[in-house]
């Protein structure tokens, strides 16, 4: 059971490699244009020659603390973005190209349960591509302070202190794992839609999975003058009751950072309990499971290709 | 259990379309059974059927198995190749290897390699399917399928859209590396005159219904074709041929259960092959 699950996911892997050469890709290029900005900043500002991260102007190790992590914050958004267009286009892709190329015919001749199949679809939609993109944020960071590092010994500063000494790394990586996560089980009813949209469109299962989520919020308005449907739907992303208190302004305020040097930590501000005790998250797994069970039931009793 | 499947009134309907219309048949174990009918007869239907993808009414069991109900149990000891065209083409063939490997407990990487060695798939084994010939395609599958210990293979159209010397060379294969008697196949293909001389086993089948089901043995006893001319083929006709046909300016009839004795006087006797006994016996089911 678990090892089929792993040839699964190592097969889906195989299949879609989109799902890590987009995260290197991105590594790729934040990368290189925060290189630039440091070159760019320190041809322009004598002051700032220390490079971004460890810049001499900024004078406090608070300060500095929070700039890198409003940096490494600012990053990640990068990936989370890419990241949900990756996880919305695998799993409209994962029961629907292989009906199209009609090799389920052949994936179906091998002793794995529809369930099974399925199951990997989801695990790879909900775990395994959001873990690759937080390996690829956390090898973006360390590459980023290895190459700040560098310029910085190389300018005579103290890598050591101004750049390793100042970064919350574990709070941060874990952060963003556990953000990446939360994120992709809260939103995990649109990822079981997609996968029983992927399962039935005889083509464009894209439209398919769209149409009625514009739809039924125009029905709605028309014969009840509400919208609950488009708050519940639409609104779900940004309602992720994972943090506790977030206020990104007090990064910026400097008088506000003196008064509680030492507490920038991003996980502080993360709110499991809260996130696991939210009924909304439960709902949202149980439409995710209804879906799924739904595509499951598709490939398996749905007679035809 | 020497009766590796066993139908007993067995049908499935799309609508109003009768696809298999109360078939009962049994395949014994070590036999090669050829499936032949016509196109929309009901063969690919009764092959879902026999494996599990599609549902259907009546009595059918797979080596004690309900196939639809007992998937998994089933694939484990029977295999399929369903159309030449079903490999993933993203997948390299090593990956393929790795993946059945992996999931099939019965799948003999050695075998597979061993088989895969004498073909030309051999020197390609990073490259993707889509990157092969349909040819090494399906040799390729073959050579995957040989090497899993089942204990039925069931082959829908294997060589269709090969050429001729790669579908020799597929049922050559086929013969000498997965066939013995421990193994059984069922297979249906619209050129008959390539598994004429494998099959242990005939069973033709028509708007779904079984109109022939019978060994390759007792086919010849039953079955003679009659080439004759002239007053010789009147007095022929009036014992019954179940076909006629013209082949240079001789009449070819064909009978079923007939006196040898006396027809052997009114012209050459020969065996039918498949391919006419099975025009005959469809056409007599129509006309």
């Amino acid at each position: 059971m678990i090892a089929n699950q792993l040839a699964l996911i190592r097969r889906e892997i195989w299949e879609h490699r989109s799902v890590y050469v987009t995260p290197i890709a991105i590594a790729v290029i934040v990368t290189l244009v925060s290189v630039a900005g440091m070159v760019t900043v320190s041809a322009f500002d004598r002051e700032l020659e220390l490079a971004i991260f460890g810049a001499s102007s900024i004078a406090g190790d608070a300060e500095r603390r929070a700039a890198l992590t409003v940096f490494f914050f600012g990053t990640s958004w990068v990936f989370l973005l890419a990241l949900a267009i990756l996880i919305s286009f695998y799993a409209l892709d994962s029961l629907y190209a292989e009906r199209k190329d009609k090799s389920i015919l052949f994936w179906r001749s091998l002793p794995v349960t529809d369930a099974e199949t399925v199951l990997s679809k989801l695990l790879m939609a909900i775990v395994v591509i959001p873990l690759l993109t937080v390996v690829a944020i956390v090898a973006t960071h360390l590459v980023n302070l290895l190459i700040s590092s560098v310029w910085l010994v190389l300018k005579g500063g103290d890598a050591g202190h101004l750049i390793w000494g100042s970064v919350p790394l574990f709070d941060n990586w874990t952060a963003a794992l556990i953000f990446t996560l939360a994120g992709a089980v809260w939103m995990s009813p649109f990822i079981g839609w997609f996968l029983l949209v992927s399962a039935y469109a005889k083509r464009s299962p894209m439209l398919l999975a769209i149409m009625p989520l514009a739809v039924i919020p125009l029905i709605e308005w028309i014969f009840f003058r509400s919208a609950v449907f488009a708050e519940l739907v639409f609104g779900r992303g940004g309602m992720l009751p994972l943090f506790r208190g977030l206020d990104l302004e007090r990064y910026f305020d400097e008088d506000r950072m003196r008064m509680d040097e030492g507490a920038v930590s991003l996980l502080a501000h993360l709110d499991i309990a809260g996130f696991l005790g939210s009924p909304s998250l439960w709902a949202g797994l149980l439409a995710c499971g209804l879906f799924t069970t739904g595509a499951v039931f598709l490939r398996r009793y749905r007679g035809e290709v | 259990m020497d009766k590796l499947v066993t139908a007993r009134n067995v049908s499935k309907r799309f609508g109003d379309l009768r696809a298999v219309d109360g078939v009962s048949f049994e395949i014994e174990k070590g036999r090669i059974m050829g499936l032949i009918g016509p196109n929309g007869a009901g063969k690919t239907t009764l092959l879902k059927a026999i494996l599990g993808l599609t549902d259907c009414d009546g009595e059918l069991s797979v080596m004690g198995l309900d196939p639809f109900r007992q998937r998994r149990e089933l694939m484990q000891n029977i295999c399929f190749i369903a159309d030449v065209a079903v490999l993933p083409r993203w997948i390299r063939v090593s990956q393929l290897l790795d993946f059945v490997g992996s999931v099939h407990p019965t799948f003999s990487r050695d075998k597979a390699e061993q088989m895969l060695a004498r073909t030309k798939v051999a020197e390609r084994r990073d490259a993707k399917v889509r990157e092969l010939s349909k040819g090494m395609v399906a040799q390729l599958h073959l050579s995957i399928i040989a090497a899993i210990d089942a204990k039925l293979l069931v082959l829908d159209e294997p060589t269709l859209g090969l050429d001729i010397v790669f579908r020799k060379e597929f049922y050559a294969n086929l013969l000498t590396d997965y066939f013995d008697e421990e193994r059984t196949i069922l297979v249906t293909t619209h050129q008959v005159e390539e598994i004429e001389n494998i099959m242990t086993d005939v069973m033709f089948i028509n708007e779904g219904r079984i109109i022939l089901n019978r060994t390759m043995d007792s086919l010849s006893d039953d079955y003679v074709e009659l080439l004759t001319s002239g007053e010789r083929a009147d007095k022929a006709r009036n014992m019954g041929p179940i076909a006629e046909r013209d082949v240079f300016g001789k009449k070819v009839m064909l009978f079923e259960s007939v006196d040898r004795q006396s027809l052997s006087e009114l012209g050459e006797l020969h065996t039918p092959s498949v391919a006419d006994l099975f025009v005959a016996k469809v056409k007599g089911v129509s006309a």
